[in-house]
């Protein structure tokens, strides 16, 4: 039983990155109905930037907000550059394109940094804390909390402030939106720029547990996209009780499935399949609404 | 203004073509041959590809773990149950599209985005697919596939022109490029026929097609069929032209680049794949030997510039052509001819009524 | 006084097909203009002309400056409400939501206050459900609700597209009621666009009579009424 708290508790700790990065891939779905493949890759390049950082001495909770902020700007960047100029284009098309920037961010982080994997420093303390025999570590404590911050910091700013209103308003009813003076390619371009920096979580919350390298995101992805579409692939509640389902499903079963190993990343597909085919809104999704 | 879809192949083009790859081998090292073996067995998984994406308006991102498929059924075949290798790749190719044509039918009650959703994560999850049963797929460790000596005859004929005994690699060069021409073909009847014609018009709209009496379900899942066929024969051509398999052999990216294939090629067209393969294959290869070529450069940067380059070009290229070019090579060179014939023949610019090549696909 | 709103031969339509083919209209400060004809005439291309839905040619003038090459948003930024055919309602938010967005660009947070109780004076049934979805409203609600969310933008005017449409009688004839008092309490000008040519004649002092993409017609309201041939040809009653 201990060791099954344990394990819950660690899933949970997993399950708030994936939670992040499928946060992420909603707020680009809701902004333009788009799924973008590119997520975990710029997480990853943003990591990248946040190891960088620290290796230049600052520390890590310097570094956190910077990469964050800088994240923002990237996506913002990427959307003007890349995305605004198609944003009209069949969604085949755009998927294609950030399959592309995929790549294409891979490959510079390849480029910039190499291939080597990296180990990046956690920025919590190794320990455990004993709470009536079932031991917690701070590590996974840690992720927890900084994930859940987030989360809410961006819960808070979407359902609270003016900001977040036009942004949903944007999203939701682009027409209606432009002729209440909302500004709706900006608005589009703010939510790369949230989903970018709320996927850096994502990416510096997994770097001390994997190692980083270019392509440390790329079963997280699966993860994410698990998440994302039990929780319905629409709704940002939906993407957080999906990552941490989804997080503490593979845990479970990495722990009771012997030999599991390498066939937690095929849980990951294994839900994915079974929720489009069984259940494709989703645990929170409205009936699907195609966007035209 | 005739319709470039309807306009007669041009025959001479045609046979130009096979008699450049037939006679190809003869001129090139073997070792050549067996790079452009390599291309052609791409060729055909993108031929495959194009049916599904620019025919039928499916997106796969995950064709790479239907050559998987393929490339182990007939190692597994010929390594443990000692078949015949080639007599493995028809059964190779029919497995896979059985298998794919099941795929198909769950596939149907995906939107769009769901479908490359799912088959992206197929591709990714594909190679700790293969490590699992270990002692069928051999796992890391792979499984080597012997490659077999050309016949007599090929040999023959082959020595008589060139003056040298044919290699294996010459000899898997031949079989690939059979097995390419009777693809081709059989796409090019497909396309021009109801079953293409079907196909697009399903991609084009639905509903509309439905409304006019396409079965739209039963050529989706066909078009899944086919194209998981196509992709079949090309993983166990590939399993044979490498020489051996593993796990790490049908990697996330091997999808990408078909991808890459099938729409720098240009969809929806039938030499687009060719053009596809050749430049998505050796795109690669080109720059990691012009790369370390350049000595003015620090061998740290050679290296990580190898490493990379591949992705960041092929990003580059994915994101360029979707924005300017969405009908890929065959798109411009349609339009380029197009604008040339028009100029000599002193046409006006039919900027309204002109038919475009082929309507974007995606 | 000076022409608050001026189209100046206007064409416009989608794609190839056109649509206006030269309307001229012009509305002063404060006043009502009601803009009439038959289905397809072109009232509602007129309207998103104004604030840029659609590309147009000629000239459009608010108050002084052209609106060439302005976009949407900043059309509506330099004091146009457009309640638009459907209304425009986002119903995936909340009634206070909506409103919300009426006011999100003004920064006087005072009258902002001011004109909420107003509107809730007006429309007391939106303050009753402030929180709930803006999908559970019924029609005639939601055309209150786009009419409370423009006066909370507090326009100098605004492009009202057939606020009648589909509302029982009596809702109609409190709306315009609505319409009146709020055109005569903060001046704000109205251009309506309506099929109901009775109650809009009612209520402007203008009128403009649409008949495929040309100004057919065009008079003080009371005149339009009392023209006979006018009212037959044209107006249907």
């Amino acid at each position: 039983m201990q060791e099954f708290l344990q394990l819950v508790v660690s899933g949970i700790s997993t399950g708030a990155i994936f939670a992040s990065l499928a946060l992420a891939l909603v707020l680009i779905y809701n902004a333009m109905g788009l799924v973008n493949f590119a997520q975990g890759e710029m997480a990853m390049f943003a990591t990248f930037i946040a190891y960088t950082l620290v290796n230049a001495g600052m520390s890590f909770w310097i570094a956190f907000p910077v990469t964050m902020v800088l994240a923002f700007g990237g996506g913002i960047l990427i959307q003007r550059v890349v995305i605004r100029p198609v944003e009209r284009a069949p969604v085949l098309t755009l998927v294609i394109i950030t399959l592309g920037l995929a790549t294409l961010v891979n490959g510079v982080a390849g480029f910039l940094w190499g291939y080597v994997p990296r180990s990046f420093a956690s920025p919590f303390s190794p320990d455990s804390v004993d709470l009536g025999g079932v031991f917690i570590s701070y590590r996974d404590l840690g992720v927890i909390a900084v994930s859940g911050l987030v989360l809410l910091a961006i819960y808070l700013l979407l359902q609270h402030t003016t900001v977040g209103l036009t942004l949903r308003a944007a999203a939701h009813h682009p027409e209606a939106s432009r002729l209440l003076g909302v500004h709706v390619s900006w608005m589009l371009a703010l939510g790369w720029g949230l989903a970018s920096a709320v996927g850096a979580v994502s990416g510096m919350m997994v770097a001390p547990i994997l190692l980083l390298e270019p392509n440390m995101m790329q079963t997280i992805i699966i993860y994410a996209f698990a998440a994302a579409v039990l929780g319905g692939i629409e709704s940002p509640l939906g993407a957080v009780v999906g990552g941490l389902l989804v997080g503490v499903t593979v845990n479970l079963a990495g722990a009771y499935i012997p030999n599991a190993g390498d066939l937690q990343l095929a849980f990951g597909l294994g839900i994915i399949i079974l929720v489009l085919i069984l259940k494709p809104n989703g645990l929170f999704g409205r009936a699907a609404t195609r966007r035209v | 203004m005739q319709r470039i879809r309807t306009a007669p192949p041009r025959y001479w083009l045609v046979l130009l073509v096979v008699i450049f790859f037939l006679g190809f081998p003869t001129v090139i090292s073997s070792f050549l041959a067996s790079e452009w073996a390599q291309a052609l067995i791409l060729a055909i998984a993108i031929m495959g590809l194009n049916i599904l994406v620019g025919y039928s308006g499916q997106l796969s991102l995950g064709h790479g773990a239907f050559m998987a498929m393929g490339a182990y059924i007939s190692a597994i075949l010929a390594h443990r149950y000692k078949m015949d290798y080639l007599a493995t790749v028809p059964i190779a190719a029919v497995v896979t599209g059985v298998v794919g044509f099941l795929f198909g039918i769950p596939s149907l009650r995906l939107s769009p985005l769901y479908l490359a959703l799912a088959t992206f994560a197929l591709a990714v999850v594909t190679p700790s697919l293969i490590k699992r049963p270990a002692d069928l797929t051999g796992g890391v460790q792979g499984i080597l596939i012997v490659q077999p000596d050309p016949p007599q005859l090929a040999s023959d004929v082959f020595g008589a022109v060139t003056g040298t005994a044919m290699t294996s690699d010459q000899w898997i060069y031949y079989i690939t490029l059979a097995c390419a021409l009777i693809l081709f073909w059989l796409a090019w009847n497909l396309a021009r026929r109801r079953p293409g014609r079907a196909m697009r018009a399903i991609r084009d709209g639905e509903v509309a097609a439905a409304a006019s009496g396409v079965n739209v379900a039963g050529f989706k899942t066909l078009a899944f069929g086919i194209s998981a066929f196509y992709a079949g024969t090309a993983g166990s051509l590939f399993a044979l032209s490498t020489g051996f398999i593993s796990a790490d052999t049908f990697p996330v990216s091997l999808s990408i680049q078909l991808l890459v294939g099938a729409v720098v090629g240009g969809l929806a067209s039938i030499p687009g794949p060719l053009l596809g393969a050749i430049f998505a294959y050796f795109l690669p290869i080109g720059s990691n030997q012009w790369v370390p070529s350049q000595t003015w450069l620090p061998d740290q940067i050679t290296s990580t510039v190898k490493n990379a380059g591949p992705a960041v070009s092929y990003g580059v290229i994915l994101i360029l052509i979707m924005m300017f070019a969405p009908n890929g090579m065959v798109g411009l060179i349609r339009s380029g001819y197009a604008t040339l014939d028009r100029r000599l023949r002193g046409a006006p610019d039919p900027k309204t009524g002109q038919m475009p090549p082929d309507p974007q696909t995606v | 006084m000076t022409a608050l709103l001026e189209l100046e031969n206007v064409r416009a339509g989608y794609g190839s097909t056109s649509v206006l083919h030269g309307v001229s209209l012009s509305v002063l400060e404060g006043q009502v203009v009601s803009l009439l004809g038959a289905n397809g005439a072109g009232k509602t291309t007129t309207l998103r002309a104004i604030t840029g839905g659609v590309r147009w040619t000629g000239d459009i003038r608010f108050a002084g400056r052209s609106l060439r090459r302005t976009g949407t948003e900043d059309v509506v930024r330099r004091g146009i409400a457009h309640v638009p055919e459907g209304r425009g309602i986002c119903t995936e938010l909340t009634v206070d939501e909506n409103l919300k967005l009426g006011s999100h660009l003004r920064r006087d947070k005072a009258e902002v206050a001011k004109d909420y109780d107003r509107v809730f004076e007006y429309f007391p049934v939106l303050k009753e459900r402030r929180r709930l979805s803006a999908s559970t409203l019924s029609g005639g609600e939601q055309q209150m609700l786009a009419l409370a969310r423009a006066l909370l933008m507090r326009p100098r005017l605004m492009l009202l597209d057939e606020p009648s449409l589909g509302l029982a009688p009596i809702v109609v004839r409190s709306i315009f009621e609505i319409i009146r008092s709020i055109n005569q309490t903060s001046d704000v000008a109205v251009l309506l666009v309506e099929q109901n040519a009775r109650i809009a004649l009612d209520l402007s002092s203008s009128a403009y009579v649409l008949e495929v993409g040309r100004v057919a017609v065009h008079g003080a309201s009371a005149e339009l009424q009392d023209n006979e041939s006018v009212r037959r040809s044209y107006l249907g009653y």
